[in-house]
């Protein structure tokens, strides 16, 4: 660690961290709630949120509709999927015609969950009107074709053959909602807790849903506590205002740890960081030059350096840890000369280009100026370019050649989907556009065979790390913090069935 | 009335700046919207029906023929008015703005007379430095520093307003304490030090001293002399220290989960909501002139032969 990435809230958050140490006194916020209202502190986004499961796109969006919904299936800490509404399904021999079966379930008004639900809801996100973030999984969906075929089954029909489609069931925004639901104002739906109350940039607070198909949940009520500084939730969670905190950032996490008052649980490998090189324009479309940043890149430096060594190596693939990762990959090492080499070849020494970042991660900027020090080592100028965060995406996607990006965890199958193949054009950064990739994906997802469709998936990967133009230089870890007072949480990544399920948390 | 004309081309000014300046900010509420999964063609569809490919003078001038009508316009991006997203905020910086207010008027006004009247004594030098290190503190840090000692290690306060607002804060005196005295901190040291120079002006003055040797007792001099003397340049300063309350609000609402205008105005920025930045740059604007200018007023009063700046 050097001087330089001392910034200043590390050193504020440390100042914050050495006051709170010792033996300490709780002091409680507001009155006036249930002894067994679990406080949960959140991000929020203001006066847009609502309580739309379909919409939002939010960390705290999706935990809110854990609460109050269920979907077909959940993710385990691989990404693979696991039932949830959905008891079981199977699709015929070419992966077309999918036949879900529920298991019964209730939604708060008592009125089963059924297959029409499903339906519905579905349709609801497959329709551009409703801007749903889910709208790509069910893309493929012919709905015409689709139908109920009793009260608790039904057939989803696609328009390929895709075996990997019961991943798209347990996305974030893929939440089963009553039919013919279109306002969400005072929301119904399966999940472990009914609504209470909720104000648009304010609390949300829910109570115990007796009914719910996995038992009642443990805390008699949830409030969700809208709180968007990390160093606050940190602050609210060490006074024992809340019970936990999401998102703490690495720099509070040694201070949490420090604090008997509170825990830390850390997913680790819950985030990729890269970085976007476009190969369908100068100078990265030349794969000599793209070649040379992945070669010159010391990826341990930058874990060690921009992660505080809270994280782990990337090696140019997506999903360490998930399902069909290729872990026999040999793990890309940084090697100057022959970086030098590549560039001496494509004739690009001494090319310069802006590398975009902002502080949409707090990885990003660190990280951008260790990147643009290494590269330079091997003779490109490199300039982070820092722009606004609440745009960077979309910059990243329209301007320049090269942009820091990030992913939490997903299924493997969905982010090449998503954002590698061609025909994914709103979250392809590089603008890859591979017909042999396309094949090896199309391939895989055909084939009903798991070992034979597990190959081809590495296969693919395999091809795209050399090619697409992502440079993962490594995964952060995921860390929110809990009171000491609150057990039943467990350490989970996002978008995972785990991460910010509070039914099984326990208040002592 | 020249004064109120000016005061109202200013409010216009500020409006029209902001509004060019917003424009100018890189992506726009239909990129915020759709985030990192729009398409360019759902990018173009929503702009389009948030009137966002409409020429910039002409939204502009939309809005302010709204204005004329008393219509702030509607948020982009909740589909509210926006004066019911400003009112939203309203009571939680009104109640902390009040507050801070309520706690540096009488803490000035104590420590710049007892310093005036005795400068350059130790007194005056000891609360000059507690004053001047206060104010040189980040508002960030300083806030940190409070909850990390009062909160954190004496357990005395809360840390966070976590889950109140508005009016209910006055429910809940002690989560207001910590965001009050940041504010007052900050704020507290240009008033104190422009009422301690006029003090002390005005006590060495030759017509306070041409009182006292007519008799006059110290304390008639006082609050006779000294005081409204000192009030005029007091007052304007006072002005500004509304300005820096409502500067301060910003980063006091974010590191104690207050939402209050500080927040709303931020978060208007961040998505780009043109209407909404409006709103909240009017009615800061609106606020800080029409402060000024009673400021002026006032101080025109208290000493009529103050020659005040237009």
């Amino acid at each position: 660690m050097t001087a330089a990435n001392i910034d200043r809230r590390r050193l504020l958050t440390g100042t914050l961290g050495t006051l709170a140490a010792g033996p300490l006194v709780a002091c409680g916020g507001a009155g006036g709630r249930s002894d067994n209202r679990l406080r949960a502190a959140f991000s929020v986004s203001g006066s847009r949120e609502s309580l739309d499961p379909h919409t939002g796109s939010l960390f705290v969006d999706q935990a809110r509709s854990k609460a109050l919904f269920d979907t077909l299936v959940g993710y385990a800490q691989d990404m693979s999927p696991v039932p949830r509404l959905a008891e079981s399904w199977e699709s015929d021999a070419d992966g077309r015609r999918w036949r879900i079966r529920l298991r019964a379930a209730r939604f708060h008004d008592n009125r089963p969950v059924t297959a029409e639900d499903v339906l519905y809801s579905y349709r609801r996100i497959a329709d551009p009107a409703t801007g749903s973030p889910a709208r790509p999984q069910f893309s493929g969906v012919d709905f015409g074709a689709s139908e109920a075929v009793s009260e608790r089954e039904l057939v989803l029909v696609l328009g390929e053959p895709d075996f990997a489609f019961p991943a798209a069931w347990g996305a974030p925004a893929t939440e089963i909602v009553p039919a013919n639901t279109a306002d969400f104002g005072v929301p119904v739906g399966s999940g472990p807790f009914r609504f209470t109350s909720f104000e648009t940039g304010g609390s949300a607070v829910f109570e115990r849903f007796e009914g719910h198909f996995d038992g009642p949940p443990k805390p008699a009520e949830l409030e969700f506590v809208p709180v968007n500084e990390a160093e606050a939730r940190v602050s609210a969670l060490l006074a024992g205002q809340v019970h936990y905190a999401h998102d703490i950032g690495a720099n509070a996490v040694e201070m949490v740890e420090r604090d008997e008052r509170a825990e830390v649980l850390s997913a680790p490998r819950s985030t990729m960081q890269a970085v976007a090189f476009k190969v369908d324009r100068p100078p990265f479309d030349d794969n000599r030059v793209l070649r040379a940043v992945l070669s010159g890149v010391d990826r341990e430096a930058l874990v060690e350096v921009v992660l505080n060594e809270r994280g782990e190596l990337g090696n140019d693939l997506f999903g360490k840890g998930l399902e069909h990762y290729p872990e026999d990959v040999p793990q890309r090492e940084r090697d100057v000369d022959r970086a030098r080499k590549l560039l001496r070849e494509a004739g690009a020494r001494g090319l310069s280009f802006e590398l975009r970042t902002s502080s949409a991660d707090p990885c990003f900027e660190p990280a951008a100026n260790l990147i643009a020090e290494q590269l330079g080592e091997i003779g490109m100028r490199v300039t982070p370019r820092v722009g606004p965060s609440e745009t960077h995406y979309s910059d990243i996607k329209k301007h320049g050649v090269a942009g820091h990006t990030r992913t939490a965890a997903l299924p493997i199958t969905t982010y090449l989907s998503k954002r590698l193949r061609a025909a994914s054009v709103s979250a392809n950064y590089t603008g890859y556009d591979s017909a042999e990739f396309d094949r090896l994906f199309d391939d895989a997802v055909a084939t009903a065979d798991e070992r034979e469709r597990a190959e081809l998936l590495v296969d693919a990967q395999r091809h795209a790390r050399n090619h697409s133009g992502v440079m993962v230089w490594g995964f952060s870890d995921w860390n929110v913090a809990v009171s000491s007072d609150v057990g039943g949480l467990e350490a989970a990544t996002p978008n995972s069935l785990n991460w910010a399920r509070f039914d099984g948390a326990e208040l002592g | 009335m020249r004064r109120i004309g000016i005061a109202l081309l200013q409010v216009l000014g500020v409006t029209v700046a902001v509004f060019a300046l917003s424009a100018l900010l890189p992506g726009d509420t239909a990129v915020v919207i759709l985030g990192r999964h729009g398409t360019s063609e759902q990018i173009a569809a929503l702009r389009e029906r948030l009137g966002l490919d409409e020429p910039l003078p002409s939204r502009l001038l939309e809005w302010f023929g709204g204005l004329a009508h008393g219509d702030l316009g509607t948020s982009l991006l909740t589909g509210k008015p926006v004066a019911e997203e400003i009112a939203d905020g309203l009571a939680t910086t009104v109640v902390l703005t009040s507050c801070a207010l309520g706690v540096i008027l009488p803490l000035a006004l104590a420590i710049g007379v007892l310093t005036g009247l005795r400068r350059g004594s130790p007194l005056d030098r000891a609360v000059n430095s507690v004053v001047v290190l206060l104010d040189s503190v980040p508002e960030f840090a300083l806030g940190l520093l409070l909850v990390g000692l009062f909160s954190l290690r004496l357990g005395w306060l809360p840390a966070t307003a976590a889950g109140i607002s508005g009016t209910s804060l006055l429910a809940y005196p002690a989560v207001l304490v910590l965001p009050v005295v940041v504010l007052v901190c900050k704020q507290l040291c240009a008033l104190t030090r422009q009422i301690r120079i006029g003090v002390a002006e005005a006590h060495t003055a030759e017509y306070a001293s041409h009182a006292r040797m007519h008799g006059l007792p110290e304390r008639v001099v006082l609050f006779r002399h000294v005081l409204p003397n000192a009030a005029g340049a007091a007052v304007q300063q006072l002005a500004r220290t509304v300005d820096g309350l409502l500067g301060g609000v910003v980063v006091v609402e974010a590191l104690f989960a207050l939402p209050g205008l500080g927040s709303g105005f931020v978060d208007a920025v961040r998505t780009r909501d043109l209407p909404t930045v409006q709103g909240y740059a009017l009615m800061f604007a609106a606020t800080t002139v029409t402060v000024n200018l009673l400021a002026d007023i006032a101080a025109r009063r208290l000493v009529p032969r103050r020659e005040v700046a237009p």
